[in-house]
């Protein structure tokens, strides 16, 4: 009797342990970053690169032309973190406030998933571009295009000069509302701001 | 000795021949050539948005277009953001009161190297054998533009949307506080965000 419980309880835990399901794997993701930031973004700018790949071989018969293009985001921004509470200075007896905003920064927000079929010439007797061929020729592009960014202050220009204009716009019409009469300066007003972040990018 | 002169002489004629050969092929060889074109801006867009979290993924992707099979993996940078320029503020009492706009979920490709990389496309299905697996690009578009609804969709179901509207109502009313030296309420309608 007692030999047989033994073997119960000894089946009980088997069929117990046979039925436990592991928990699966999640494999939609290999890698994940969240980052708590505060920031405010004043203005955005999309670039379009167009990329052309054309592949000749001597003894095939046709042409095999592709261009394509696509658009990466540049945006400006404030890190609001930046902004201490003296950094606001209310004058009771002018009725005027003084806000010194943080420098504005100027990053690559990122590009488009999809490109753009801009021309395509590919023979009869000639392989189709490849997935891997485009994802090679968006490599070169972005390659460029941070090269020009560097080499090109321009971009860097217009996307600062907007985005103080629209910062000072904006805090403007809010501190109107309070009462007081605004006046907005900012932290690096002398200094020319708004390097690319790329250093996370190379 | 002229049994072996024999011997030597076929090896200097393939010698030379094997020459010749790598160098015509050198020549003649498939030449490819990347251009990449210059930069055109587009207009600079004003906002006033307020950016309450930064992402950063490494996705896998395995899925199926016309019976081509592709296996990639993207890297990928996105930011859930709110529109301040549009939003109602009541200051009338001596409390702000502020409601939480809707969040903008923003996703791209990374601006990284090999952001995205492509391991294998192949023919699955019914004649695949006569068939080639190469993906066009219509086909890698669609393949890109459902991964981009997954990704945003997950965000949505991992709860990071709703810490960005959590985070972002905080600095909002920290924000409003230093500027109208008062209490600020900054309400919430969709704590869990409103997808597409």
């Amino acid at each position: 009797m007692t030999k047989f419980t033994s073997l119960s309880i000894l089946l009980v835990i088997s069929l117990l342990f046979a039925c436990s399901k592991k928990p699966a794997p999640d494999h939609t993701q290999l890698y994940e970053e969240i980052r708590h930031v505060n920031r405010m973004e004043f203005a955005s700018l999309a670039v379009t690169k167009t990329v052309k790949t054309e592949r000749t071989d001597w003894y095939k018969v046709g042409k095999r032309i592709a261009v394509y293009s696509y658009d990466t985001y540049l945006k400006a921004f404030i890190d609001m973190n930046l902004l201490a509470p003296e950094d606001l200075k209310f004058d009771e007896a002018s009725k005027t406030v003084h806000i010194t905003l943080p420098p504005v920064s100027i990053e690559i927000a990122g590009r488009d998933m999809e490109m753009k079929k801009e021309y395509e010439n590919i023979g009869i007797f000639r392989t189709e571009i490849s997935p891997q061929e485009r994802a090679k020729m968006k490599e070169k592009a972005n390659a460029e295009l941070k090269k020009e960014l560097e080499g090109n202050p321009e971009y860097k220009q217009r996307l600062n000069q907007t985005a103080r204009q629209k910062a000072r716009s904006y805090f403007n019409t809010l501190l109107q509302n309070t009462g007081y009469t605004p006046v907005i300066h900012f932290s690096d007003e002398t200094v020319f701001s708004g390097d690319f972040n790329l250093k996370n990018y190379d | 000795m002229i049994r072996y002169l024999k011997y030597i002489i076929i090896l200097a004629v393939l010698t030379v021949l094997a020459i010749v050969g790598w160098h015509f092929y050198r020549c003649f060889k498939s030449q490819e050539e990347i251009e990449v074109l210059p930069s055109r801006p587009g207009e600079v867009k004003e906002m006033v948005r307020l950016c309450s979290m930064e992402i950063y993924n490494e996705v896998p992707v395995l899925d199926t277009v016309n019976y081509k099979v592709i296996f990639a993996v993207q890297k990928q940078t996105g930011s859930i953001s709110f529109d301040l320029e549009h939003i109602d503020i009541d200051d009338s009492g001596d409390t702000i009161r502020i409601q939480l706009p809707r969040e903008i979920v923003e996703l791209y490709e990374s601006p990284e190297k090999n952001a995205w990389q492509v391991i294998d496309s192949k023919a699955i299905g019914p004649m695949s054998l006569f068939r080639k697996g190469t993906l066009t690009l219509e086909e890698e578009n669609r393949v890109k533009s459902k991964l981009k609804a997954r990704s945003i969709s997950r965000l949505y179901s991992n709860g990071t949307v709703r810490q960005a509207r959590k985070d972002a109502a905080e600095n909002l009313a920290s924000m409003m506080e230093n500027v109208y030296r008062r209490p600020v309420i900054v309400s919430d309608p969709t704590p869990d965000g409103k997808s597409n």
